[in-house]
This record gives C-alpha cells, sequence and structure tokens, in this order.
C-alpha cells in the first residue's frame, strides 16, 4: 500500500461543488482566457479532470505544450498545478484514489491509453522532483541508472558516454568529474539537482517535467538550474511548476495561471506578467492574495 | 504604564519563577538518574547471582586411578570382538583399582559408599577408551576419570565438613579417604567439557547442554528460514503493492493483535496442527521451529513495515520518474534501504524466539532426551525448556548446571542482539 | 477609471500599498505644481507681470526635486518589490509621467522667462489675444490630462490626446501670422520671435500632455499607443 507516496503528492484542496459561493466563483473561471492551442503541440490536453475520491483537483484543463519550449504553471498552493503536472507522466498512477479522466496526448498518442505502457512513457516524459532526490548510490550510478533499467547502452563504454554527456548537459561535469564513484547524496543542494536532471536527461526523454524544482536550493544555484532549464530548450520541451513568480517570469516563454483546479489564464509570459487579462491572474501575480 | 516598564515587570515576573522551573528540571534529572542506577543494580544483581553459581559448573572433578586393563578383570578373551568389549565388565576396572588403592576396605558396604566417589560415567569413558584403542589390553594405565556429583559439590565447597553425619551426602568415611586421594594428588579439577560435548543426564556430572544448544539451534534455523521470507515478502506486499482496502485493513489489524497474542497460544496451535493433523514428530525442532515461525511472523512483518515506510517516499518517485517499474523501484532502491531495518527486526524477533519456551512446552520438546539430535525431525530440547528441566532436578549439582545454561544462553541473545545493532551500523544508509 | 480600480490597498503588504499610493500621489502633486507654473508663466506673459515671471522661472527647482525624488522612490519599488502587471505599469507610467511634467515645467520656466524679457517691450495686442487663447487650450488639455492620469480615465485620455492636433493646428496658425509680422516690421522679428518661442513652448506642453495621455492609456490597457494615429489609438483601446 504506497500510502507514502501518497502523502507526498500536493494537497489538493481545490473545489467542495456544494458550496454556493465557490460555485459561482468556478463559473467565472471556468473559460481559460488566452491561446491555448499552439502551432506544433508536443504534448496535447484536452478537457482533463483528475479527482482525489470525490474531490475535484483539475476541471476541464486544455492546454497544449509547444515542442521545445519552456512552460511555467502558477498559481497559489492547492491549485492544481503539480497535480496536472504529474498526469503528464502519469505519476497520479502511484496514488491509489486519484482518478484521471480527458484525453492527454504525447505526439498525437493518448498517454492514457490502455496501450500505453507507463514505464515507456516515464522514459519519454522525465521528471525532476522539488526536493534533490539523488538515489543513496554513487554519482555515477545515479545517473546510469535510467539507461541501465532501460538498457540503453550496449556495454560500458557506452554507458560511460551517456553519463558523461548527461552530466555535461547539466552542467555537472567539470565539478564532479574526479569523484563520479562518490556518493550522490555527498553533493550540496544545488548540485543534487543538477545530478537529478542529468538522470532525468540521462534516458534521453522528449519532455521533462519540473516540480519546483528550485524551492529547495538559494539563489545562486536557483540561477544555475534556470540557466541550464534555458540551454535544455534546445534538446527538450519543458514544463515547470514553480512558487516563484520571477523565475516563472525568467524561464519560460509560455505562462499557465491556473486556480482551484481551473486553468485561468494561458499566454506570453511577457504578457502575463505585464497585462494579465483575468483579474485573478492579476491578483495573484501583483500579490494581491496568498 | 510605558511599553518599556511593561518589559521590565515582565523579566521580573521570569525572574521570580526561574528557581521553581530550575528545581522542577533538577528534579526530573535526579528521578531519571535513580531510576538508572535501580535498573544497573538490579541487572547486576542478576548477573552476579547468576555467574557466581554458574561458573562452578565450568569445572568438573576429576580422580586418578591406576586402571590394570586386564582381560580376566573385563571378563573377556585376551582377542576379543567389538561387541564382546562393548559387554565387558568396566565397571569391575574401576572397582579393582580402588580396592588396591585403599586395601583396608574390606566390608561391602563401605566398599559400595567408596565405589560411590567415582561417577558412573568413568565406565562409559573406559569403554571408549578401549573401544578406540583395544592394545591397551593387559596394559596398566594412569587415567583421569570424572568423580561423583557428590565429590564434585564437595570439591566446590559445597559440602560442609561441620554437619553432622547424617546431614551431609558425604560420610566420614568417605571424607577419609577424599583426604587421602587428596594427599596422594590423585583428586584435580578441570574445565568441564562434558557440559559441552553431551546431552542430558540423570547423573549431574555427565549431564551436558549440547542436546539442547542444537535443538535450539535447529529451532532457530526451521524459524528462520521459514520466517525470515515469509515475513519480508508479506511486508513487501502489503507495504508496496497491496492496494488499501478493507481486507488489507483487516489483515494488518490481525498482524497488530498477533503479535501482543500470548507465546503459549501458539504452541496449543502446533500441537493442535502440526502434530495433531499434520501428524508431525512429537518433540521435534521441525515443530518447534513451525511454532516459534508463527510467534515470530508478526514481529518481522511489523518491523519490517516500518523499515519499508521509513524509506523515502521521495526515492520511490525518483525511481518512478526515471522509468523504473514497481519491482525495480523495490529491489533496487526501496529493499536495499528497508533491509538493515528489516534485518534488526529479523533477529530480535530470533532472539525472543530463542528464549522462548512455553510454546516448546506444549509441543513436547519438554521431554528428557539424552541423546544429542542429529537433525530437525529427532527429538529434542531447546536451552530455556534445558533450564527449566534442571532448575526443577533434586540434586544440589544442577543448581550450578542450570545457571551455567542460563549464562550460555545470555551470551547467545547478547552475541544475536549485538549482530543485530552490527547490521543496522553496518548497512545503514544515510540520505 | 475610477483611482480605486488600480486596487492599490489590496496587496497583501500593507507597505507596498503605502508605497504604490505614495509615488502616485507625488505624480499627482507634481501635476498640479506644473499645471500651477504653466498658468502663472501664461499669466506672467499676459498681463505682462516680470515679478510673476520671475518667480515662475526661479520656481521651477521644485518641479525637477520632485521628479528626482519620485525617480527615487521608482527604482526602489522595482528594486524591492519586483512589480509585476498593473503594479508594473503604474511603476513605468509614473517614471515617465514625471519625465513628461518636468519637461512641462522647463517649458513653463522658459515663457517665465520670456514674460520678463518681454514685459517692457510693447506689443501688437492681437499678440496677447492669440497667446491668450492658445495657452487657454493648452491649459484646459494639461488640466484634463493630469485629470485622466489622477483617474486612470481611458476615455478622457484619448479625448484629451485628441485635443493635440488642435493645438498643433492654432500653433501652425500664429506661427505664420508672427512670419508676416515679422516681414512687414523688421524691427519687431527681435520680440515677435520670443512671442513665437512662448508659441512654441505652449505647443511642446500640449505634447508632454498628449504623451501622459498615451501613458494613461499604456497604465490600464496594457498596450503602447505612442507613435499611432487617433484612430489606430481608438482601435488598440477597444
Amino acid at each position: 500500500m504506497p500510502s507514502s507516496i501518497a502523502n507526498a503528492a500536493p494537497a489538493a484542496t481545490a473545489a467542495n461543488l456544494n458550496d454556493q459561493q465557490t460555485q459561482d466563483l468556478h463559473q467565472k473561471i471556468a473559460a481559460t482566457v488566452g491561446r491555448i492551442e499552439v502551432d506544433d503541440a508536443k504534448m496535447s490536453m484536452r478537457d482533463v479532470d483528475v479527482f482525489y475520491d470525490d474531490k475535484h483537483a483539475i476541471c476541464a484543463v486544455n492546454l497544449d505544450i509547444a515542442a521545445h519550449e519552456v512552460i511555467a504553471m502558477i498559481g497559489p498552493s492547492g491549485c492544481g498545478k503539480s497535480t496536472f503536472l504529474r498526469c503528464m507522466n502519469r505519476m497520479n498512477d502511484t496514488i491509489e484514489n486519484c482518478r484521471v479522466s480527458g484525453s492527454l496526448k504525447l505526439d498525437g498518442v493518448d498517454i492514457y491509453d490502455k496501450k500505453q505502457d507507463v514505464v515507456q512513457l516515464r522514459a519519454r516524459v522525465g521528471m525532476v522532483f522539488q526536493k534533490p532526490n539523488p538515489f543513496p548510490k554513487s554519482i555515477y550510478d545515479n545517473v546510469a541508472y535510467g539507461p541501465r533499467i532501460h538498457g540503453l547502452a550496449a556495454n560500458r563504454a557506452e554507458l560511460e558516454e551517456i553519463v558523461v554527456t548527461s552530466l555535461e548537459r547539466s552542467g555537472l561535469f567539470a565539478e564532479v568529474k574526479d569523484r563520479l564513484d562518490k556518493p550522490g547524496t555527498g553533493l550540496s543542494g544545488g548540485q543534487q539537482q543538477r545530478l537529478c536532471i542529468a538522470r532525468a536527461i540521462a534516458v534521453n526523454p522528449e519532455v521533462i517535467l519540473m516540480d519546483e524544482p528550485c524551492s529547495a536550493l538559494d539563489p545562486i544555484a536557483t540561477a544555475r538550474i534556470e540557466e541550464l532549464i534555458d540551454e535544455l530548450r534546445k534538446n527538450y520541451t519543458i514544463a515547470i511548476v514553480t512558487h516563484s513568480m520571477q523565475q516563472a517570469a525568467r524561464v519560460s516563454q509560455r505562462t499557465a495561471y491556473f486556480h482551484l483546479g481551473y486553468l485561468v489564464e494561458v499566454g506570453e509570459t511577457a504578457k502575463i506578467f505585464t497585462y494579465p487579462e483575468h483579474k485573478l491572474t492579476e491578483d495573484y501575480i501583483t500579490g494581491r492574495f496568498g | 504604564m510605558s511599553n518599556a516598564d511593561e518589559q521590565a515587570a515582565v523579566v521580573d515576573i521570569v525572574t521570580a519563577g526561574l528557581k521553581r522551573r530550575y528545581a522542577a528540571e533538577r528534579r526530573f534529572r535526579l528521578f531519571g538518574l535513580l531510576s538508572v542506577v535501580l535498573g544497573f543494580v538490579f541487572l547486576f544483581a542478576l548477573f552476579a547471582s547468576i555467574i557466581s553459581t554458574g561458573y562452578p559448573a565450568f569445572q568438573s572433578t576429576y580422580v586418578q586411578l591406576d586402571i590394570d586393563f586386564d582381560p580376566a578383570i573385563l571378563d573377556i578373551s585376551a582377542s576379543p570382538g567389538s561387541e564382546e568389549l562393548s559387554a565387558a565388565n568396566y565397571a569391575g576396572l574401576v572397582k579393582h583399582s580402588l580396592r588396591e588403592l585403599f586395601p583396608a576396605v574390606k566390608k561391602r558396604r563401605e566398599r559400595r559408599s567408596l565405589y560411590q566417589l567415582v561417577s558412573i560415567g568413568a565406565e562409559y569413558e573406559l569403554r571408549n577408551r578401549l573401544l578406540t584403542a583395544p592394545s591397551f589390553i593387559g596394559r596398566k594405565e594412569a587415567l583421569w576419570l570424572p568423580a561423583n556429583d557428590d565429590l564434585d559439590t564437595f570439591m566446590k565447597g559445597g559440602i560442609d565438613r561441620q554437619l553432622p553425619q547424617e546431614n551431609r551426602r558425604l560420610s566420614d568415611q568417605q571424607l577419609t579417604w577424599i583426604d587421602a586421594l587428596l594427599e596422594a594428588g590423585r583428586i584435580e579439577k578441570r574445565f568441564n567439557t562434558v557440559f559441552f560435548t553431551s546431552g542430558d543426564s540423570r547423573e549431574p556430572e555427565l549431564a551436558g547442554i549440547k542436546g539442547a544448544l542444537l535443538g535450539s539451534f535447529y529451532t532457530l534455523i526451521v524459524t528462520l528460514v521459514l520466517s525470515f521470507p515469509i515475513g519480508i515478502a508479506a511486508a513487501i506486499y502489503l507495504e508496496e503493492f497491496a492496494s488499501r482496502s478493507r481486507w488489507t485493513d483487516v489483515i494488518e489489524i490481525n498482524i497488530n493483535n498477533l503479535a501482543a497474542v500470548p507465546s503459549i497460544v501458539f504452541g496449543l496451535l502446533g500441537l493442535a496442527v502440526f502434530i495433531n493433523v499434520f501428524d508431525l514428530p512429537r518433540s521435534a525442532p521441525l515443530v518447534g521451529g513451525l511454532v516459534l515461525t508463527l510467534m515470530t511472523l508478526p514481529t518481522i512483518i511489523i518491523a519490517s513495515r516500518a523499515a519499508l515506510k521509513s524509506v523515502p517516499p521521495s526515492i520511490r518517485e525518483a525511481a518512478l520518474g526515471v522509468g523504473a517499474s514497481r519491482m525495480q523501484m523495490v529491489t533496487h532502491h526501496v529493499l536495499p534501504l528497508a533491509l538493515p531495518g528489516m534485518l534488526t527486526g529479523t533477529i530480535i524477533g530470533m532472539a525472543r524466539a530463542l528464549g522462548e519456551s512455553a510454546p516448546l512446552l506444549m509441543i513436547g520438546m519438554v521431554a528428557f532426551i539424552v541423546d544429542v539430535p542429529q537433525s530437525i525431525t529427532e527429538p529434542a530440547t531447546a536451552l530455556p525448556v534445558q533450564i527449566y528441566l534442571w532448575s526443577d532436578s533434586p540434586e544440589r549439582a544442577f543448581t550450578e548446571k542450570t545457571s551455567a545454561a542460563i549464562i550460555v544462553l545470555l551470551v547467545f541473545l547478547v552475541v544475536m542482539n549485538s549482530l543485530a545493532v552490527y547490521l543496522r551500523k553496518r548497512f545503514e544508509k544515510r540520505w | 477609471m475610477d483611482a480605486n480600480k488600480l486596487h492599490l490597498n489590496d496587496h497583501i503588504s500593507q507597505q507596498f500599498n503605502l508605497e504604490l499610493e505614495d509615488i502616485r500621489n507625488k505624480a499627482m502633486v507634481m501635476g498640479g505644481l506644473v499645471e500651477k507654473q504653466v498658468s502663472d508663466g501664461l499669466r506672467a506673459l499676459l498681463e505682462p507681470n516680470s515679478e510673476l515671471g520671475e518667480e515662475v522661472s526661479t520656481t521651477d527647482y521644485r518641479v525637477n526635486s520632485l521628479e528626482v525624488e519620485i525617480d527615487e522612490e521608482c527604482t526602489q519599488i522595482l528594486a524591492r518589490r519586483q512589480p509585476a502587471a498593473s503594479d508594473l505599469r503604474l511603476v513605468v507610467t509614473i517614471i515617465k509621467t514625471v519625465t513628461d511634467l518636468e519637461r512641462i515645467g522647463d517649458e513653463a520656466e522658459k515663457i517665465g522667462r520670456f514674460a520678463v524679457s518681454l514685459a517692457t517691450a510693447q506689443l501688437r495686442p492681437g499678440y496677447y489675444a492669440e497667446l491668450r487663447h492658445l495657452g487657454d487650450h493648452v491649459k484646459s488639455m494639461l488640466h484634463d490630462a493630469l485629470d485622466a492620469f489622477a483617474r486612470m480615465d481611458v476615455d478622457a485620455a484619448i479625448a484629451t490626446a485628441a485635443q493635440d492636433l488642435k493645438i498643433d493646428d492654432e500653433f501652425e496658425s500664429l506661427s505664420r501670422l508672427l512670419i508676416t509680422h515679422m516681414m512687414e516690421d523688421p524691427r519687431e522679428v527681435k520680440n515677435v520671435l520670443k512671442v513665437n518661442w512662448c508659441a512654441r513652448s505652449l505647443e511642446r506642453i500640449g505634447d508632454h500632455a498628449k504623451n501622459v495621455c498615451e501613458y494613461v492609456i499604456y497604465m490600464v490597457k496594457g498596450k503602447n499607443v505612442r507613435h499611432t494615429s487617433l484612430d489606430q489609438m481608438q482601435e488598440l483601446t477597444d
């Protein structure tokens, strides 16, 4: 019974539909402001609903994510942004009472289809978590783990090449090249998070999901990660959930604002941060409510 | 009142109460210290009493006799077969040599009390000697043979010479013989190998714990082989795979309840199921192991689940996030991190099983068994049961045997617990 | 749009509310001061009153110091609060507005100086009439622009910005008239030129007022309408 995973998931505090006031509010934010569609959609979500038991955590969200873009998801705590992110590589499967409906497509193929293997999906859609969580193994083994279980390397030399490339891409190689056999847990917080990114990109995913990747890091480590995200955009599509609006403004091309499980507004980051159209978006990014 | 005044007043109030608060703290610390000291005192008293009564058992008294392997005394032919040797009159050898030592003793009753000084184990020893080396026949050898338990007790200071004759186990006459033997340097105390190499016996000087030790060992092996894999598999399934439902809740509650069930109940269960229904051999370590498995399983499952729960969920997420399957997640990441905790739980469960006697009584492992068991299906007894049996025996010499067996049991428990601590320290990983 | 609609009091941080309120108030105080400078300068020119003209030209420092002060506060807010959306637009609008207000103050100062030098000159009464006409127009436009700024009223801002065209026309015709006079009587060239400079200043004030209106539109609508025609402006804001 994986209750421990359930506890780690974001608490879904959205939607209690019985309440008249909230119902009114839901009416107000049910329709998303801004353009949902993009021209070259890597992922395409339509009418996504997520329930935790009877709690409606995500309500009819439509969103496209373009290839090679960084899309930031912002919103107050419990707005469902993390839940939505976790739907995109089916990490919510591990939560027992979680139910997902609607269509979520990766390159036009529904990822919740019965024929879709979840292991294969997670190889294509990698994930970086809020708290740096390297395995209690060596740095090398951390990065090599993904390629090993998927059998991506034919021999040791190939595996080593994958590890080195991944560490280089995550900007960590220069710092750790002399101690690849040392435990990954001995690195600093920022280095650990970059190790986790290296681990994610070692399987060469198409999409990388980042769930508040910098919330446990100091500003300099954060800046490094943000720089790295910008670099990674060349090869990967990135969706990032963040509590820091400045971070969303800095790293993303598009920004999506979630509220009470609804996608309230989505648009170019530059526009969202200077002239958001929806009042809730405005209130949130100007710090008018918590 | 200005704010500064209020603040000053607060300081005064706090200062006034400080003394009382510190006094309470000191009182508490004193109580804590006292209870720790009390605990140590009791522990020390326990160890002191057990060790002081038990240590003499590790020594036993031997008497040197000049044995004449005369075929005439042995009542055998000059070149006997092994069957003939087995049936020879070894008691006669001992008696003959004692008669030679004390030619003055003529009366039948006196002679008998003289013969009592040497253990009947001496005959077995002589037989073994001849069976392994028949060439001794016809030769005369000075041999150290085990003394009777009364002589042994006397040598260890257990018999008071000042008491009137009818109140002690050795007569005045026997004491004069003993003095004579001592004078001649024919009595000696040696390390008691018999204690570790033989099974139970009615004669204290011949009784050993090897049978009980092996019985315990076989029982524990059966318990370990069954309960470790079953317990860990159950824990992993319940913790990582089973979906939460009413059934898993029921199972969880029942496991917790089983852990609290008195062990004798498991014994009754074993008797009813394993022996009466499945017709397994009575008194066998196999059944004992099965019963103890039932008893330790809940402990192991609970400890293993706790160990699994303590593995941070972020590790699971990380593994799933790179595309590991559930099984890979468990075997590659969760299990290695949880294993030290599981091993600790298992060893503690095993230590409990080692010290358990009540359920074994139920399935007949309490019988008087002289033979050292050779397999898990042969009748055997276990260490704690052996202790119970000896503590019940009337002979004075069994008191020290009881304590000695307790010492051995405690040593094993300490070793097992130390192993648990060592394993935890050795394999524990920080994250 | 009502000033309340800026929701300046809704931030979680009360201090931030106060800071935004403060720069906005200071900008309005500066607007009032500039308006008075313009009106005083114009009065000094038309009465004529050299003392008042002198006063106008020496009071300009107050406008300048206010600009510096507001700029400083805006920088502080940018650095410490990292405002976004409407807050960001408000701060940007105020930074830009105070620059234009400061320029208007400069123009008022120029008018004050010309008023001093023209006080002793014998000018045709017709000039005063023309200047008064132009000046009143500019004054009212500046007032409307500041009003639109104070109320963050897009419609008023667009209407006010439209007035700039008329002012430009009026300046054009006055300019043409002055050129004619200069050609008729070359002795008057020096004074007529000064009159022309004053008219030119008034026209510039109109331009700055229009800028302020455009900032108001940017503030409310989030769209940059500078360097666009009025029709386009109307379209963008619909």
